[in-house]
């Protein structure tokens, strides 16, 4: 049995406790000095269980919160998961060839720092429809970080691993399964994480242009155009959390999959 | 005249293919592997590099060959040569009579640091590697060979673990039962023991000799080493290499010791301490801190 209350998860409780109450102060402060234009913790803690009621309501015009939040999450899974299809292929290519490599690379630096933003209009120009373009967005700005450590842990197999293929004959199909993809693995996760990061930040924005559906929308909307500055604080704590869960499940894929040598 | 020589040159081809394919070997019986003429050179951006020059050897069939020289000497390089992994710049290489061009599976090969892939159990290690090298065997026959391979080398009770819960020597009976496993003629060691603790070492040296034994003595087997005790305990030639760059054989020393050979009793043979001389002298001249300068 793991000892769960240990002196270090009871001090890493201390600490967090410590950062909230930092945070809850500099908060009441602008509340104050704002007169309340920036509702304080304890309101927006009202607003927040107002929003909580009924979260899962699905009616045409009355979308509860918990409904909004998983049509964003569907929109990132979609762009994410189609654009992963196509990234780590793409970046298994790139790392097994030189003149791939030599070839795409280019092209991806040229595109990876554009804002996803960027790619809203196109996409809504190629799709003629708002939800279409944000995943067309997510798609496209889930490429870059999964295609560049896809390609990197390929080209960084040991020699020592290249060896043991060579020497006992592996087949293209033995070598991809035994080799390419295990050693890989580590590094297209960390791409992935890195990508759903993006994913999960720019959809709000995205949302905010597209309208209609999602926490962008939430935001936007009910909150900043509703005039209801609670409501903006209440989502913002709810994509951060939801964020930081994404994140915690691809660390804990990362650290199942990592192998000691 | 013309029309002779026409007619005669085909049939003088075929001859040729004829004495290639069915007298090459039967020459070459008894010999396992040729090294004829090999230079190895690379580029690097300080220029081209030779690390062997002009190298012939010959090892016959169930023989025991270690090459020994100080490290960057090319031993390595080639021993490359004959597994494969290292094209020789000029010069040919054969292996059971085949010219070698690539690495193949009549040529088992133990690498320096293990070279086991990490992500896969010990089973599964040397199972890929059957499955691979050997295609002709059901799946049924190629994991009973795996389950052979890894009792002679005592590790059927390990087999579950990964490489990285395993000590050294461990780690390097897997690799000489990978080795073993897919059933090759020659078996190159490069530098197999070398990470390992004397006590360890010496275990290794004789759990070879056995698996060898096993096989009847049939296996040739090249190891590259800078031990002289591990060379002469083992060989029946110790190649001795000089210097690089543009390395070349120093010397060929015989070890005409009889087998089964006794690790405790050998040191006291007479033969052995003078063959241990010789070639403590090839390799080294300065024998104390006198010396230098």
């Amino acid at each position: 049995m793991k000892k769960i209350f240990t002196l270090k998860t009871l001090l890493s409780v201390v600490y967090f406790a410590a950062g909230l109450a930092l945070v809850g102060g500099i908060w009441e402060l602008i509340s104050y000095y704002t007169k309340n234009e920036i509702p304080n913790p304890r309101m927006t803690w009202i607003t927040f269980k107002e929003v909580m009621q009924n979260p899962m309501q699905d009616e045409p015009d009355i979308k509860g919160i918990g409904t909004k939040l998983l049509s964003s999450l569907k929109r990132v899974g979609i762009g994410f998961g189609l654009g992963s299809l196509i990234a780590i292929p793409l970046g298994l290519l790139m790392g097994s060839s030189k003149t791939l490599m030599a070839i795409i690379n280019p092209v991806v630096q040229i595109l990876r720092p554009v804002s996803p933003l960027a790619w809203f209009p196109l996409g809504l120009a190629i799709f003629k429809d708002s939800p279409a373009a944000s995943i067309f967005m997510i798609f496209i700005c889930s490429l870059w970080p999964t295609v560049i450590n896809t390609a990197f842990g390929v080209s960084a197999i040991p020699q020592d691993h290249k060896n043991v293929g060579k020497a006992f004959g592996f087949s293209r199909w033995k070598y991809l399964t035994k080799i390419m993809l295990p050693f890989t693995l580590p590094h297209i996760l960390t791409g992935l994480r890195l990508a759903i990061g993006v994913a999960w930040m720019v959809i709000v924005a995205g949302e905010m242009l597209s309208g209609g559906m999602g926490l962008g929308y939430f935001v936007w909307e009910e909150g900043f155009n509703g005039g209801n500055v609670g409501k903006i604080i209440v989502a913002i704590i709810i994509i951060g959390i939801v964020g930081l869960i994404l994140d915690k499940i691809f660390m804990a894929l990362q650290k199942k999959f990592s192998y000691a040598v | 005249m013309k029309t002779t020589l026409m007619a005669v040159k085909p049939i003088a081809e075929k001859d040729n293919a004829v004495s290639d394919t069915i007298l090459k070997p039967v020459f070459n019986a008894g010999k396992s592997i040729e090294v004829e003429n090999v230079t190895v050179s690379f580029k690097t951006p300080k220029g081209v590099y030779t690390a062997v020059k002009d190298i012939s050897l010959s090892v016959k069939k169930g023989e025991i060959v270690c090459l020994i020289g100080h490290s960057g000497c090319g031993k390595s390089t080639l021993m490359g040569t004959i597994s494969g992994m290292v094209k020789p710049t000029a010069g040919i290489v054969r292996a059971n009579g085949n010219e070698v061009t690539k690495p193949g599976t009549d040529r088992g090969i133990v690498f320096q640091n293990y070279s086991l892939l990490p992500w896969l159990t010990v089973y599964q290690n040397i199972y890929e590697a059957v499955d691979s090298a050997i295609k002709y065997k059901t799946t049924a026959e190629k994991k009973e060979l795996v389950l052979n391979n890894l009792k002679m080398v005592k590790l059927w009770e390990h087999k579950d673990k990964l490489p990285g819960q395993l000590s050294g020597g461990m780690k390097q009976r897997v690799a000489i039962a990978r080795a073993f496993a897919i059933n090759p003629s020659i078996l190159l060691l490069d530098e197999p023991f070398g990470a390992l603790d004397a006590l360890t070492k010496s275990s290794m040296h004789v759990e070879l000799l056995k698996l060898w034994n096993l096989d009847n003595r049939e296996k040739t087997i090249v190891m590259v080493t800078h031990d002289i005790e591990e060379a002469i305990f083992l060989s029946d030639r110790v190649v001795v290499m000089n210097n690089g760059p543009e390395a070349t054989i120093r010397e060929i020393v015989d070890v005409p010791l009889p087998r089964p050979r006794n690790k405790k009793e050998i040191v006291h043979d007479e033969t052995y301490m003078a063959i241990h001389d010789k070639l403590l002298n090839l390799l080294i001249d300065k024998f104390s801190i006198d010396d230098i300068n």
